[in-house]
């Protein structure tokens, strides 16, 4: 017992000692820190990693051509793995210790909404990639958010029914956040719109077949059409069974089904869905004189050039947007100086991936509908609806 | 009185981490040393229902979700709109409810840290009578498998309920003032405070749990952990002993959550994750199963490190890779590899051979 409580003290004691070897280094006078909490691992990792790769290939872009007003940025990303446990243990150590200039992510809505606050309270930028309303309504001073609302997406693809005359539908939601949190907009937005939701289903995220839920969507013989809002593979077999069961009513998806990779998965099944995204995905059929299209179009190349023509996918594209509003607030304001840089963010129009962003003082998040287009797949790819 | 040894020690060596990060001005350590902390009294409450009693579980995550989120839940939701219906009305005259101001200015009517604590402990309570009750018939695999089980219903529960806050959690829960003056709170102006708070719990936790295997109910469970029957043929009631560890390893559990909510602010359904249960087992046979003191520093040191995002992307195959390495070449823990003795043997064979 002795001998143990003698080696459990020296661990201890050693422990206790080496935590004052590694203590920060001072930051460089000509140096900004940029802290990102990024979720590179765990059930979110499909957000993270785009997300960490753009962040850092930025960086590079931007040191390598002197740096932001003669600063060069110092990336610092923590890999969260979804936690928000973790994440305001990683929001307190950027602040305090690395004293970062701003914060970029978390990729979901639920470590933002644990590290808002604490944010706020300690006056650091937060530029946040995850999309819940919440995270901007009510604004705090020193949080914003790039992706669109959720609503957004829920009035584009009703406004499309409105235009083809569909009224009555069936919704059908994958078992995630993502999924719910849709399913709600979809169901409070309807009747604004003169649309009436007559089947709500919630499917299993890691289904393989739907056929089951499409038997009992077709036996409502006045369903007009079927929106799928998920973030899951699984949304492409509920299009692939409602093909097979010869059932060609519209199919509307999220803009969670902005993955070409699903695409592959749902086959022909998936010609002429429809679906709200951003306009990242059809960089290439925009017109030249579209303000968006140099931006996508660069983002677009850099990324594939650097990551063995991986896709580009929204969310990378969501990262893309903080890190360059960040870039261009202190740009204008010539320093890195908190409260004049919000200054500058409030009063700041942005051509980014996920839209031309309008922020104000009171819009923290500065999309509007126009972030959106109406998508659809012709030929195995990605193509403007209309 | 000889138990007793250790504690001071370990007072002081809390002391001493506090008095050096202030001289160092490294007092952001103490953020995640309190986080630490939290975790560790769920550890040692684990430690007690797996190393003296022998009966695993794998579902000490739920509970620890169970504190937490009905804390976080009782605490932030506002019952201002329902301020005038019979029962909120009730709660308020009685005192169990208080208005406050958040940070942006509306007002919130919420159930008070207090009450919130006591019925988020009481459920937790509840529930472990309830479950334990058939559950601890189990023996080995089966009983694993039915704690399994039960945290990834909690789980489930966490995700799949509104008020719960479902794939986000919750969030903006306020601090909790355990006595005027000493408030559980995650602002950087009470981190020396809430240090001592939270490893006074521990402190205070630890004690309870020496005295428990010092006393005639730690003999009782030594002698389960041996063999029930023997156990049973001496007189030991083993259903009432395992059921009253269990129940306490609950209650650790959850004042761990609720604690630990109040002091990060929110709380995420990953806290009920499969994931975070199987860290705590693993933390646990790294510590050395039934050695109390073992499980605490180990427990913190590994937490310590993940929270500060030492393993980064690795981190839970860090704690995956230990476990093997454990089971592997110190079974009965890391503490207590003798590797004194080791070097002793190595010793004397040295001399015989020159």
């Amino acid at each position: 017992m002795k001998k143990l409580f003698a080696l459990s003290l020296s661990v201890l004691t050693l422990w206790a000692v080496s935590l004052f070897f590694v203590a920060p280094d001072d930051a460089q006078a000509d140096e900004i820190k940029i802290g990102a909490i990024i979720a590179e691992t765990g059930g979110a990792a499909f957000l993270g990693i785009p997300e960490a790769r753009t962040l850092r290939m930025l960086t590079d872009e931007v040191n390598a051509r002197g740096g932001v007003a003669g600063n060069t940025i110092k990336l610092i990303i923590k890999d969260s793995g979804g936690d928000p446990a973790k994440a305001v243990s990683f929001a307190k150590q950027l602040i305090e210790e690395e004293k970062v200039f701003a914060i970029i992510g978390p990729s979901t809505s639920g470590e933002t909404m644990a590290i808002k606050d604490i944010c706020d309270k300690n006056k650091t930028l937060l530029v946040s990639c995850a999309s819940t309303k919440a995270i901007v309504d009510p604004v705090a001073k020193h949080v914003f958010k790039t992706p669109q609302n959720d609503s957004l997406a829920v009035e584009m693809i009703y406004l499309e029914m409105q235009k083809k005359g569909i009224s009555k539908i069936a919704v059908a939601v994958g078992g995630t956040g993502f999924g719910k949190m849709g399913g709600k907009f979809l169901n409070e937005m309807a009747p604004q719109f003169g649309i009436t939701v007559l089947e709500n289903e919630v499917y299993d995220p890691k289904s393989t077949d739907l056929s089951s839920l499409v038997t009992k969507f077709m036996a409502n013989k006045e369903v007009e059409a079927v929106v799928n809002w998920s973030i899951v593979p699984a949304q492409a077999i509920l299009a692939k069974n409602m093909r097979q069961a010869g059932w060609d009513v519209p199919l509307f998806l999220s803009h969670g089904f902005g993955n070409i990779k699903y695409v592959e998965l749902g086959g022909a099944a998936l010609e002429g869905v429809f679906f709200p995204a951003g306009r990242l995905l059809v960089a290439d059929s925009l017109p030249e004189s579209h303000p968006q299209k140099a931006v996508l179009v660069k983002y677009t190349t850099d990324y594939q050039a650097m990551f063995n023509n991986e896709p580009v996918s929204t969310f990378g594209g969501h990262a893309y947007d903080a890190f360059k509003i960040l870039c261009k607030g202190i740009e204008t304001v010539g320093k890195a100086d908190t409260a004049m840089v919000i200054d500058a963010i409030e009063n700041m129009t942005f051509v980014g991936t996920g839209g031309i962003f309008t922020l104000t003082p009171t819009d923290h998040s500065g999309l509007k509908l126009e972030a959106f287009e109406m998508l659809t797949v012709k030929d195995g790819k990605f193509a403007l609806a209309n | 009185m000889r138990q007793y040894f250790p504690l001071c020690i370990f007072l002081a060596l809390v002391v001493l981490i506090q008095l050096v990060t202030q001289i160092t001005e490294t007092a952001f350590y103490l953020t995640q040393l309190t986080m630490s902390a939290y975790y560790s009294l769920l550890i040692i409450g684990l430690c007690t229902i797996m190393g003296y009693a022998g009966q695993i579980s794998l579902g000490h995550a739920g509970f620890f979700a169970i504190g937490g989120y009905l804390s976080a839940g009782l605490t932030t939701h506002n019952l201002q709109p329902f301020a005038d219906t019979g029962i909120t009305s009730l709660l308020d005259k009685a005192g169990l409810l208080v208005s406050s101001k958040d940070l942006y200015g509306d007002t919130l009517l919420t159930v008070h840290p207090w009450i919130a604590c006591i019925v988020a402990i009481s459920t937790a309570v509840i529930i472990a009578l309830v479950l334990g009750g058939p559950v601890l018939k189990l023996k080995g695999h089966y009983l694993a498998m039915a704690t399994l089980g039960f945290g990834i219903i909690i789980f489930r529960i966490a995700m799949a309920t509104p008020y719960f806050g479902e794939a986000d959690g919750l969030s903006g829960v306020p601090s909790f003032t355990l006595l005027p003056g000493i408030t559980v709170s995650g602002d950087f102006g009470a981190r020396i405070i809430n240090y001592y708070i939270a490893w006074g719990t521990v402190l205070i936790g630890m004690l309870l749990l020496i005295n428990l295997v010092n006393s005639r109910m730690g003999r009782a469970l030594s002698a389960l952990h041996g063999s029930e029957e023997a156990a049973q043929a001496m007189g030991v009631n083993t259903a009432r002993a395992k059921l009253l560890t269990f129940v306490l390893s609950a209650a650790y559990a959850a004042l761990a959550g609720v604690l630990l909510t109040h002091y990060n602010g929110s709380i995420g359904p990953g806290e009920a994750g499969v994931m975070k249960s199987v860290r705590y087992v693993a933390i646990v046979a790294i510590g050395g199963m039934a050695h109390l003191w073992g499980a605490l520093i180990i427990g913190t040191l590994l937490n310590f490190m993940s929270m500060r995002g030492l393993f980064g992307s690795y981190d839970d195959a860090v704690f995956g890779i230990i476990l093997i390495l454990i089971m592997l070449f110190a079974p009965q823990g890391l503490l207590r590899l003798h590797i004194w003795k080791h070097i002793q043997k190595i010793k004397p064979k040295k001399h015989g051979t020159a």
